[in-house]
């Protein structure tokens, strides 16, 4: 079989290697399969003739805690109580005190029936748990960006060196993502300045905001989702690679068809207005078929 | 006899007053103020727990979402040290205790209380729900012992009761000290009062403070002062009116004897010499009626006219003299006289019967006595017959060993005694009876007849005859 070495996608420009290209394919088939078997579950799911997911008894749906308890359940609430109603089953949100605790959860225990977690955080769990993809965000790729005050004279990322950045905890997407493209502009995060940890993307982005630190390292949902007088108050002077959206995965022990039903539910929400009302919330377009493939590259980025 | 004398001392009321205002008004002030204590303790401590499991359960949020309740139990763990709290259970949403502190109870889980006053078992168990984002997340139990809350009012129910038992200690000793001070001058005014009654109006009381009672003090000196001026002066004026009083009787009796002596004077005059010449009249007149005998008649005519005037002249100078002096009573006694003056009224009066008794031995009284029981006997018939229209009159005149007591009475109309009358018959009466050292005594009233009694004493030769 002739492999080529690149294929680069001239539109996007974004050029993949030959294992890339490989992984490409078996993501098409992956996709292939997901729609057959959508196609075949939104009217089960919608009957209710499938009880293997009530068998499963009390689902639990974990979320990795990027943002406040309350936040979260706040924000989730709506899509939990939607499956719940759909699933016929009761679906409990649940967390962990950080990013450390929640990936040990997810590797260790038992505990996460549906994982709704970060990117990265998901290539590890499917490697270590058997975690399995069902959906993913429908929403354009996420990237990092790095913003400093509109009257900062900074302008460069060479300029930050001997600056404090703030970013979210270590293992963030966000983190990892400004580590790797400042070191791609010659700049060791470790030595030429000081990363300054904040719990959260809105922690980070008032940290220099408020003068106490140069620069912030955020997600670019979260800065989007700032409110106008901030982000206005902000310019961007770096954008990171970009990164698949949010991933949401079933555990292993979950019945196949149990995933199939919820993979259904998610990526036919937007058909029904309650779906969308749930969407709506959380600022979501929708849900499509989960391509583990997309996730793949990540794993390089935790390894940094 | 000596609980009565109690309860009228005035030491002892004021005493007993205050000590029952007292224990009544504080045992109703330890009783409000143990109910106050009470309240307010269940209150705090239902404000304390509802505080206490509000934060408890709005921090545990987080915590419960994230289950971390390794975190959870040390936060907690600080709290359980909290005195009151007996025990702190955290169920997750399926009921499960995944944090359980203290004395904590085992399922199932005690009945909630909406306030310490409904508790029975001594722990005032309350709950709350664990909610993030208007989500259940499980459950706070928490249970607080009341065993510190009832020390404190216990506590503070025997300080109040000590306070209140102090303060009426306290008020029974001032209140005795104030009594005996306050009762002790009182006694004084009363002694003070008491001697100024007897007469003793030298006393000056001490005035010792200000107060109410040193202003009576003073008050009752001036009082005494003025009190002793003025029985000065009424004593002067009393003395001056005996003075007058004796010294008019004396003129009244000097009038009387006087008067006394000019009747008798005239009477003998009027005998002596008008009676003479009468009879010599009457003597010369016969003689012309008898020498003309036979003669001319008119010479008869005239001496019998002259014979006629001349008995009339001698019966209206025999009266006069009766009346200024009557001779029986020089000739006859007081007994004799006094039975001629009375049939002489009763001829004048023949509708009245009068009744006359004598009793002992009258006979030598003396002039003065004679001549002043003859002349009220002789008033008192002149008042009958003006003023009494009675029909019986009674005259009884007896002596004792050494007093003559005379009784007239009459049943009459009477008279009112205590209307001023214009007449001097009566004072004329009293002032000769107490000329003689007498006393006269009158009893009458309106419609029931008149009764006056005279007592006078017989001295020397009056009382040994």
């Amino acid at each position: 079989m002739n492999i080529p070495d690149d294929v680069c996608d001239k539109p996007s420009g974004i050029c993949m290697n030959i294992s890339q290209w490989y992984v490409a394919g078996i993501r098409s088939a992956y996709i292939a399969l997901s729609f057959s078997l959508l196609l075949c579950f939104p009217v089960i799911a919608t009957t209710g003739e499938n009880r293997d997911c009530q068998e499963s008894g009390p689902l639990v749906f974990g979320v990795l805690p990027f943002i406040s308890a309350e936040q979260l359940v706040f924000r989730f609430t709506p899509l939990v109580d939607y499956l719940s109603d759909k699933l016929k089953v009761p679906v409990r949100i649940e967390t962990a005190p950080d990013f450390v605790e929640f990936a040990r959860r997810t590797h260790e225990e038992t505990r996460y029936d549906i994982l709704f977690t970060a990117p990265h955080f998901f290539t590890r769990a499917s490697q270590k748990a058997g975690y399995r993809l069902i959906a993913s965000v429908d929403s354009p790729e996420m990237w990092a960006v790095i913003v400093v005050p509109k009257q900062s004279e900074i302008q460069t990322l060479q300029e930050l060196e001997g600056k404090r950045l703030a970013t979210v905890p270590p293992l963030g997407l966000a983190t990892l993502l400004a580590r790797k493209t400042l070191f791609e502009a010659g700049i060791d995060p470790d030595v030429d300045l000081d990363m300054v940890i904040t719990p959260t993307h809105d922690a980070s982005l008032l940290s220099s905001y408020h003068g106490v630190t140069d620069a912030s390292a955020l997600m670019q949902p979260p800065f989007e989702a700032a409110s106008k007088k901030v982000r206005d108050s902000m310019r961007v002077i770096a954008r990171t690679e970009s990164t698949p959206h949010i991933p949401i995965s079933v555990a292993p022990w979950l019945e196949e068809a149990c995933a199939a039903e919820i993979a259904a539910l998610l990526v036919n929400m937007g058909s029904t207005p309650e779906g969308k009302a749930v969407l709506q919330h959380n600022r979501f377009t929708g849900y499509r078929p989960g391509d583990p493939s997309v996730y793949e590259s990540l794993d390089d980025l935790l390894s940094r | 006899m000596k609980s009565a004398s109690l309860f009228q001392s005035l030491r002892f009321r004021l005493i007993a007053s205050v000590v029952s205002i007292e224990i009544i008004m504080l045992s109703l002030l330890v009783w409000n103020n143990i109910s106050i204590i009470q309240t307010t303790h269940t209150d705090r401590l239902r404000d304390t727990a509802t505080s206490m499991i509000q934060q408890i359960a709005r921090t545990s949020g987080n915590y419960m979402v994230a289950v971390d309740y390794a975190t959870l139990e040390a936060y907690l763990g600080n709290i359980i040290d909290y005195q009151e709290l007996s025990y702190l259970v955290v169920l997750d949403r399926d009921e499960h205790a995944v944090i359980a502190l203290g004395k904590f109870p085992t399922q199932p889980w005690p009945v909630l209380e909406a306030h310490p006053a409904q508790v029975r078992d001594g722990v005032f168990d309350v709950s709350d729900v664990i909610t993030v984002a208007g989500q259940p997340m499980g459950r706070v139990l928490m249970g607080f012992s009341l065993s510190l809350m009832d020390e404190a009012i216990r506590k503070s129910r025997t300080r109040g009761i000590s306070i209140a038992v102090g303060e009426i200690v306290l008020t029974v000793i001032v209140t005795v000290l104030i009594g005996l001070g306050l009762t002790r001058r009182l006694g004084i005014l009363a002694a003070a009062a008491q001697e100024v009654g007897k007469g003793d109006y030298s006393i000056k009381i001490p005035v010792e403070a200000a107060d109410e009672v040193g202003r009576t003090a003073s008050a009752f000196n001036y009082m005494v002062t003025e009190v002793s001026n003025r029985t000065r002066q009424l004593e002067a004026a009393e003395a001056q009116s005996r003075t007058l009083l004796a010294e008019n009787r004396n003129l009244v009796h000097t009038s009387l004897n006087v008067q006394e002596e000019e009747r008798k004077y005239l009477a003998r005059e009027l005998h002596d010499e008008l009676g003479q010449c009468i009879t010599a009249i009457q003597a010369d007149a016969e003689s012309i009626r008898d020498l003309s005998r036979g003669g001319d008649t008119r010479i008869k005519t005239s001496a019998s006219a002259i014979l006629d005037v001349s008995s009339r002249i001698y019966e209206v100078v025999h009266s006069m003299m009766q009346r200024l002096r009557p001779g029986i009573l020089d000739d006859l006694g007081l007994v004799e006289a006094l039975k001629d003056a009375i049939a002489a009224w009763q001829e004048r009066n023949p509708d009245t019967q009068c009744l006359f008794n004598v009793s002992g031995d009258l006979a030598s009284l003396g002039e003065r006595i004679n001549i002043t029981v003859y002349r009220i006997v002789q008033e008192c018939l002149t008042n009958i017959t003006k003023h009494a229209q009675a029909g019986n009159v009674t005259i009884a005149l007896s002596r004792t060993t050494d007093r003559l007591l005379l009784d007239m009475k009459d049943d009459g109309q009477g008279m009112d005694v205590s209307v001023p009358r214009s007449g001097l018959g009566l004072i004329g009466m009293r002032e000769r009876v107490e000329s003689l050292g007498g006393e006269f005594s009158l009893d009458a009233r309106e419609g029931e007849g008149l009764s006056i009694m005279i007592s006078v004493p017989l001295v020397g030769e009056e009382a040994q005859a």
